[in-house]
């Protein structure tokens, strides 16, 4: 123990240095997570959340007694998680290949430029690029069918909406990191292969596949850990979070922000939270528990 | 059949081969996915600068029956509003970037050195964030009623300025980038902690400051979340929200088909328009098309190293 505090004296400097980053982490994270004890507690505003009297595991009863709004918010969560990142990767993967394959380097730079370019567009005005096109009186698409489709009343047509607007978005820069692990595949394999009488699509197959793998399996692991988790802009902003809307497009995530802004529900709101942080907890663990045995290089603890 | 082994963050080594008629189909469909990502954007070029008429007769389009500036021109009716939304996100931008930088990198410096012992706890108290967090509610709460800071601009700044992913970036970094034997030297030398850290390290930090930069840059520069919970007055309004009370006004107007005349007046010329609010979308998301493939080299170097753990 005493040598302890005397090697922390004798690196004081790097104790301040580490100190903001540490207050910063300790306000704004780690205070909130106490706050979860909410979720026992039946929520008064002016008593604030210390001082609210307990009460047990009410909340969670009244949870799994309103099984509608519940189960829907965690199935559209879980579903939306399984479809962006089962479809996300294949086409990640493929086109990182096509970019790969394609021998016109220059011409692919600007287009990978171009691709990568709609994941800085913040989701509060992706909603008016969205609405330009599927819009009733106003939209390209309405307009081009000559067609009266109301989208924004529609709960059925919003899973492939948010579909394509989520690829649209992020596909062009997921797939950054797996042209990294083509570009350092060792060549030589390719002109082994070719020597052997491989064509495109073998060499394809059995080597740029197999390379991308591991990265793969890593990638698809991790974001386990965020099963619980959703893109909010996604479903608040594009949504125009139009309750119409909700059975189709509403998750966890956007549901706790409008209980923050009805001001309404706390118990209700707080029980899922403290759901969807445990459940994030327990994924991430065995996500990173794979990945240990998997490739332990990539495990993050 | 030969090929530079470029290094792995060059993403388009070149490689001789046949340019026979698969790559120009290969290089058809890569351009149709170009133009499925470039085709929404440039569809708020033109609809900011088509004649508000022939929107509403037309519907959006690509080819416009009538031109027109109106659209721009009455962004700037917003003019006082939209400078200072402009102000307020430059400056939490430029602030919150350059603050999480120093942080960030002052603590994956610190949790670096060797022979630190206190370095162990400091690096498990940056992983617990990432696996466990208060969500969102706890957050608002705590945030609001017991610090106070509703309608503060610290809000819009401190959840997004230390991220772990980040700092395991910048450390891994000094861990594989810098020779410690810099850091030795300056020390013989006579040069004390502080010093050896803002003189020899930070300098050579650089590359992988400006991966992690760009990325905080443009999360604050999109942060629409913490600007619409807690952000109440105009004068603090960032250009996202702006984005947000634009379409909640067009909102409020296309649900009450019976808002009384003198609240339409009052209303005045804010009543948003179509080719108005894309010219404003366009101003909210101008800069950083602009600025961005400067940084592509760097950002695509970050993504990279931070998927490789030291």
């Amino acid at each position: 123990m005493k040598s302890f505090l005397h090697n922390t004296w004798k690196h004081r400097a790097h104790v301040v240095m580490a100190l903001p980053a540490f207050l910063i982490l300790f306000f704004i994270m780690y205070v909130p997570m106490a706050g979860l004890v909410m979720a026992f507690k039946n929520f008064d505003y002016t008593l604030g959340i210390w001082k609210s009297p307990w009460n047990g595991i009410d909340n969670f009863k009244f949870l799994l007694a309103s099984k509608a709004t519940f189960m829907t918010m965690t199935r559209n969560t879980l579903l939306y998680y399984i479809v962006f990142t089962a479809l996300g990767t294949f086409l990640n993967v493929v086109l990182a290949i096509a970019i790969d394959q394609f021998v016109f380097k220059k011409m692919a730079k600007t287009m990978q430029t171009i691709m990568i370019i709609p994941v800085f567009i913040s989701y509060a005005a992706v909603q008016f690029i969205v609405y330009a096109f599927i819009s009733t009186d106003t939209g390209i698409i309405n307009h081009a069918m000559d067609a009266n489709i109301r989208f924004y009343s529609t709960a059925s047509y919003w899973p492939v909406i948010l579909t394509i607007v989520k690829m649209w978005n992020s596909v062009g820069y997921g797939s950054v990191l797996y042209m990294s692990v083509l570009a350092g595949i060792d060549t030589e394999l390719y002109e082994a292969a070719e020597i052997d009488g491989a064509n495109k699509w073998q060499k394809i197959w059995h080597i740029t596949i197999p390379a991308l793998i591991p990265m793969i399996t890593v990638m698809l692991l991790l974001s386990v850990g965020s099963i619980m988790k959703s893109d909010t802009g996604l479903f608040y902003q594009v949504t125009r979070n139009s309750g119409v809307l909700y059975p189709t497009t509403q998750v966890i995530d956007s549901y706790v922000l409008n209980a923050i802004f009805k001001n309404s529900n706390f118990g209700f709101t707080a029980a899922t939270s403290f759901f969807q942080s445990v459940v994030g907890l327990l994924m991430m663990l065995f996500a990173n528990g794979m990945v240990r045995k998997i490739a332990p290089d990539n495990a993050l603890f | 059949m030969s090929k530079k082994k470029g290094n792995a963050a060059d993403l388009a080594p070149s490689r001789k081969e046949k340019k026979g008629i698969g790559q120009y189909v290969l290089g058809f469909f890569l351009l149709l996915y170009t133009l499925f990502c470039f085709l929404p954007v440039l569809l708020v070029f033109i609809a900011a600068f088509t004649d508000e008429g022939a929107i509403l007769n037309n519907g959006f389009s690509y080819f416009p029956e009538k031109w027109s500036l109106a659209g721009v021109q009455s962004v700037l009716k917003y003019g006082h509003q939209l400078l200072t939304s402009y102000a307020i996100t430059i400056f939490v931008t430029v602030f919150g970037t350059f603050l999480g930088l120093m942080v960030m990198s002052m603590f994956a410096y610190s949790i670096s050195r060797k022979g630190f012992r206190l370095s162990k706890f400091l690096s498990i108290y940056l992983l617990i964030p990432m696996l466990f967090n208060g969500g969102q509610l706890s957050g608002y709460i705590i945030f609001t009623s017991y610090y106070h800071l509703k309608d503060s601009l610290w809000l819009l700044i401190l959840p997004l300025c230390v991220s772990t992913m980040n700092v395991i970036i910048l450390r891994t970094y000094i861990a594989n980038s810098i020779p410690n034997e810099l850091m030795e030297a300056a020390k013989i030398d006579g040069a004390g902690e502080y010093r050896t850290f803002f003189q020899i390290t930070l300098p050579l930090l650089k590359p992988s400051m400006a991966a992690v930069g760009f990325m905080m840059a443009t999360a604050y520069w999109n942060d629409w979340q913490n600007a619409l919970l807690y952000i109440t007055s105009d004068s603090k309004k960032p250009l996202q929200l702006l984005l947000v009370s634009i379409q909640k006004s067009i909102e409020f107007l296309l649900n009450n088909t019976n808002v009384p005349a003198a609240a339409r007046a009052a209303m005045g010329g804010n009543i948003p328009q179509y080719s108005s609010t894309m010219a404003t979308v366009l101003i909210v998301i101008g800069p950083i098309m602009v600025v961005y493939p400067f940084f592509q080299k760097y950002f695509i170097k970050g993504l990279t190293v931070g998927s490789v753990k030291g």
